[in-house]
Parts: structure tokens; C-alpha cells; sequence
């Protein structure tokens, strides 16, 4: 029997960060489309079978310690495609509606991070990427190039990391903290 | 000092980002008496020394970890995956 209450509550999907981002001179916080987010579980020797099919797919592929992966890519609604042509032996987790990127970048990036994370960011070079804490909340961080990072946190707390990183980059940004 | 723990596949990291279970003991057998399961569940030495605990790396890479710690002067000697350890995960 079709559910009556279905059209009443039709999903609608709001982005929870607002879409605005916040610059100076030398650093900015941007809020990424909340495109798709694949986590990927597999044989960690395998990292060469995980690369193809995400290359193939056009996701771009972070690590996330031995035999975990994430993909991810600003266009949402992927999953379908990149799970079909998936190897044995690996699993993949649509996670497009549970975490959220926010990009941080600027000549000043690295001062701004090393407030919020014990991460070595003089030894993380570019390609690298972890999962560490910022503050209190896990958060997986991935160098994009010299002076951009993205970070992927968990949607429920993606407000919260964006208001820390807004206290922690305020001296570059010129705003008060309160 | 244990407030900086050198995980093998993330560097060293704060150990805000670790949760520790306790100490690394090799499992009884499945059918061994109730008081060899009481002593394994229940009663520890308390060295004064190196000793073996597990460690998750949960703010991290999420693998269990075996860090050898000096519970008097908390320098950690290693810190390895227990994944690797058939002795203590059989
Ligand atoms: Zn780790």
C-alpha cells in the first residue's frame, strides 16, 4: 500500500553549511558542494584496484589508514556508479548524506590548522591525507596542494568544525571571535 | 612521555586522539576453567615497568594498536598493530 504521508514529507536537501565563503589576503574557508562521499573498505595491498575504478569514475581518492579509503567528488548521486564496478573483496559505504567537505587554503593554512590539530603539517606533504582530530571531533584532512587542505567531517558536525575554524583562522581573517 | 603516542601508521599524534582498553594479555583457551577466565577478565599485576596495553587510534586511523609503556615514567617504548600479534588476538 503507497504510503499516504510520503508527498507531505517529501525529502528536501539543504546544504548545512551555508554557502558563503570566508577570505582575506592570505587564507579562506570555503564550503564544497555536498557532491558524493564514498567510504571504502578493502585489502590495503590492493590500493592499485581502488585507484583504477575511482580514476575511472572521476572521484578523487584520499586514504584513511591501512585498507580504508575515501572517494569523493562535487557531483552528488554517484554512488550507484562507482559500486557497480567495485572488485571482489571490497566494500563500499555511500556516506554522501552523512559527512560534509570544507576547503581551507591561503598562504597562512598551516598556522591556521596547527591550532586545531597535533598533525605534523611540516611532514604532511601534498597527496597525504588522515584522519586526526580538530578540537574535538574526528576529522579527515587531505592535503590538496602547498596551501590547500580539505577537511571531511561528519554532517552533524560540520557547523561546529566550521566555527572553530573560523575562531582558529579570526587574527587572518580580521574578525572578532566572540 | 605517553601524551605523545607514535602510531605506526599515522605518526605521532596526541593521545586525545587514542582510547586505551587495558592491557595486551593472550586469550585463554575458549573452554579453560571459569578461574582462568576470572583471573584474565579481572585481576592484573600492576608492574612497575614496561607493560602492554591496547590502544585504539580512534580519533585516527580506527586500527587497534599495542604500545609498550613505562608506567613509571611513562616513556612508550613501542607502539605496533595488534593485527599483526596472532598471540594476543587468537
Ligand atoms: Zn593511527
Amino acid at each position: 500500500m503507497p504510503d499516504p504521508t510520503a508527498a507531505a514529507f517529501e525529502l528536501t536537501h539543504r546544504p548545512v553549511l551555508v554557502p558563503v565563503a570566508l577570505t582575506s589576503p592570505c587564507i579562506a574557508l570555503l564550503p564544497l558542494p555536498e557532491g558524493t562521499v564514498i567510504q571504502i573498505l578493502g585489502p590495503a595491498a590492493r590500493v592499485e584496484d581502488v585507484c583504477a575504478i575511482t580514476d575511472a569514475t572521476g572521484f578523487s581518492l584520499r586514504g584513511n589508514g591501512p585498507g580504508q579509503w575515501f572517494a569523493v567528488g562535487d557531483e552528488p548521486d554517484k554512488f550507484a556508479e562507482l559500486a557497480a564496478t567495485l572488485p571482489d573483496g571490497f566494500t563500499a559505504i555511500d556516506q554522501s548524506h552523512g559527512r560534509v567537505r570544507i576547503a581551507i587554503e591561503g598562504e597562512s593554512v598551516g598556522e591556521v590548522l596547527a591550532k586545531g590539530t597535533g598533525v605534523d603539517l611540516a611532514l604532511f606533504e601534498t597527496g597525504r591525507a588522515a584522519t586526526t582530530l580538530i578540537g574535538h571531533v574526528a576529522t579527515h584532512l587531505a592535503r590538496i596542494s602547498d596551501d590547500r587542505f580539505e577537511l571531511l567531517v561528519t554532517r552533524s558536525f560540520a557547523e561546529n568544525v566550521w566555527d572553530d575554524l573560523k575562531i582558529m583562522a579570526a587574527e587572518y581573517l580580521g574578525v572578532s571571535h566572540e | 612521555m605517553a601524551s605523545l603516542i607514535s602510531c605506526p601508521h599515522c605518526g605521532i599524534r596526541p593521545k586525545e586522539e587514542y582510547a586505551i582498553k587495558g592491557a595486551a594479555l593472550p586469550r585463554p583457551a575458549p573452554d579453560a576453567p571459569r578461574s582462568v577466565w576470572f583471573d584474565h577478565v579481572f585481576l592484573r599485576d600492576n608492574p612497575r615497568g614496561p607493560y602492554e596495553e591496547y590502544w585504539h587510534h580512534a580519533g585516527g586511523c580506527r586500527r587497534w594498536l599495542i604500545v609498550t609503556r613505562d608506567t613509571a615514567t611513562h616513556e612508550v617504548l613501542a607502539c605496533r598493530d595488534a593485527g599483526a600479534e596472532p598471540a594476543v588476538t587468537a
